[in-house]
């Protein structure tokens, strides 16, 4: 099977974002600083400034799954000439084939989600996303809702067959709480131990409170380039997008088969097997992995199916090797979903951007060549290797 | 908050019907003979658009659990156990676990379906353990 190359075709050179922590705290206290077309636009201005470009040069447009097309186009007056909507890891792979097949060059990627202010619900009677995946609302009659409720479920199982426990995945929510501690635009930065974890109350057996992710508003956004421009005008080093992955598992997806019976593993090894087969790089090259983590059970799934450790190892090599920034592969190194900020998958591609250029500041990953990004929403593996 | 409610689709209807009448059925593909869940409108494993109701034997075994310590809906007031539940036929399907827990692992646990009154349904399937531990 070839898996078509989008090597070096592409490379981030701008990336923006809105003020979490001042709109968090208006959020909280019953304000609405913004709606998601605001955020977006908020974090578009960013982006563009970060890349030294203007308006103008932009020549495609990619609008995240929560705004509309058409309307993030009028609000931000762009008319390109070449356009999509996607999530977070799809827009970056859609951006590098766009480029490639010449239909633009220069495109912004744009996201805003008020899903805070806007009381986003997802669990209970009114859950969102089940026109998407069935499996959202389907359990319902049994009481069982809430993607917490699913993960729970697939990680009760992880922890029979593999041996893993409840203290091991504790090490996800206490490292990225230490990278988040050190990342100022993060918004959870107080510090927790394994006891912290371990104390806190159950959502849904066996994930604690920690294993859970935010919910905060906010917009991000990135301008995608060629590499051959990105080399030419770019202000700041580009993250060059050195390969890129997916797999998706539908069969049985309803009734929770992949997740239940493999955990995703076919998927994330089919994904891994094209990102590192079209980067010509393997796990031991990351020095750093950022991983989709709506709940911290993600990240041990993940551990063992791109390959960082062996099957049934990933609670071992949490505790032992680390994942921490003091450890041996630092995770989630801006604190993630559970303890930056949910921009569901967005803000992953920004730190994965900022640790290759090495303006991390105090959480920066020493001499940062390359991260890896991977995600496994609902059983759709993909994988974005960044560089330099 | 309000009570859970069945996510009926076109194909679903039948199988509401048979859960009413207390004998679950699901489509067995008349061609390769697979059962599906949720229903649809062919078989996902060879494309046959033949395929016939049958009831299920009752018969499975846990493959996961969970217990809810946060209320979502007002008809389920947590604590409450989750629990898929691989049937003989091949399916996994979602359920809770009534009557007596098991004693130590419940992962493994053979069960047998059974029916409570639901308001909104009329029934609704829920699972107790085959052989359930000596009171």
């Amino acid at each position: 099977m070839t898996t078509g190359n989008l090597s070096k075709v592409g490379a981030v050179i701008g990336v923006g974002q809105s003020d979490y922590v001042s709109d968090h705290a208006r959020v909280r206290a019953g304000e609405k600083p913004h709606d998601s077309y605001g955020y977006a636009a908020i974090a578009f201005r960013e982006a563009l400034a970060d890349a030294g470009l203007t308006r103008d040069d932009i020549d495609g447009l990619i609008v995240g799954p929560t705004v509309a097309y058409e309307r993030v186009g009028e609000v931000l007056g762009i008319n390109p000439r070449w356009g999509s909507q996607a999530d977070a890891m799809l827009a970056v792979i859609e951006a590098c084939a766009a480029i490639k097949a010449g239909l633009c060059e220069t495109v912004a990627l744009v996201y805003g989600n008020d899903q805070r202010s806007a009381a986003v619900q997802y669990g209970g009677p009114e859950a969102m996303g089940g026109n998407l995946f069935l499996s959202y609302v389907y359990h319902a009659p049994w009481g069982y809702t809430s993607q917490g409720a699913l993960y729970a479920m697939m990680f009760r199982r992880f922890m029979e067959v593999t041996g893993i426990t409840e203290a091991e995945l504790g090490e996800v929510a206490v490292a990225q709480r230490l990278a988040a501690s050190l990342t100022p635009h993060a918004l959870m930065r107080k510090p927790i131990t394994l006891q912290d974890y371990l104390d806190s109350r159950y959502i849904v057996e066996p994930l604690h409170l920690f294993d859970y992710c935010l919910i905060n508003d906010g917009g991000v956004a990135l301008i995608v380039t060629s590499a051959e421009k990105a080399k030419r005008i770019a202000k700041k080093p580009p993250a060059v997008i050195h390969g890129v992955g997916r797999f998706d598992l539908n069969r049985g997806a309803t009734s929770l088969e992949p997740r239940l019976l493999d955990f995703y593993r076919p998927a994330q090894e089919a994904c891994a097997k094209q990102v590192f087969d079209m980067s010509g790089l393997g796990p031991q090259d990351m020095d750093a992995v950022q991983i989709y983590d709506s709940f911290s059970c993600h990240v041990p799934f993940a551990l063992e199916g791109y390959g960082y450790c062996r099957s049934g190892e990933a609670g071992r090599f949490m505790r032992e090797d680390g994942i921490s920034l003091k450890g041996k592969l630092p995770v989630n190194t801006a604190g993630g979903h559970l303890s930056e900020t949910y921009m569901q998958g967005w803000n992953h591609q920004v730190e994965a951007v900022r640790q290759v250029r090495g303006e991390c500041g105090a959480r920066q990953v020493e001499d940062c060549r390359f991260v890896h990004y991977n995600s496994d929403v609902a059983g759709k593996a993909v994988s974005i290797i960044y560089g330099r | 908050m309000a009570n859970s409610q069945a996510f009926i689709q076109f194909y679903d209807e039948p199988m509401w019907e048979s859960i009413r009448a207390q004998r679950w059925a699901l489509q067995q593909c008349d061609d390769c003979s697979q059962y599906q869940y949720p229903p649809g409108p062919c078989c996902p494993h060879c494309l046959s658009l033949s395929m016939s109701w049958k009831p299920l034997s009752g018969k499975g075994k846990i493959i996961s659990w969970v217990v809810f310590h946060r209320q979502y809906f007002d008809n389920y007031k947590p604590p409450y156990n989750v629990v898929a539940v691989q049937l003989t036929e091949g399916p996994l399907v979602i359920s809770n676990l009534v009557g007596p827990e098991p004693e130590g692992g419940w992962i493994g646990r053979e069960v047998t379906i059974c029916y409570e009154p639901n308001a909104e349904q009329g029934s609704i399937p829920k699972v107790m353990l085959s052989e359930p531990p000596a009171a």
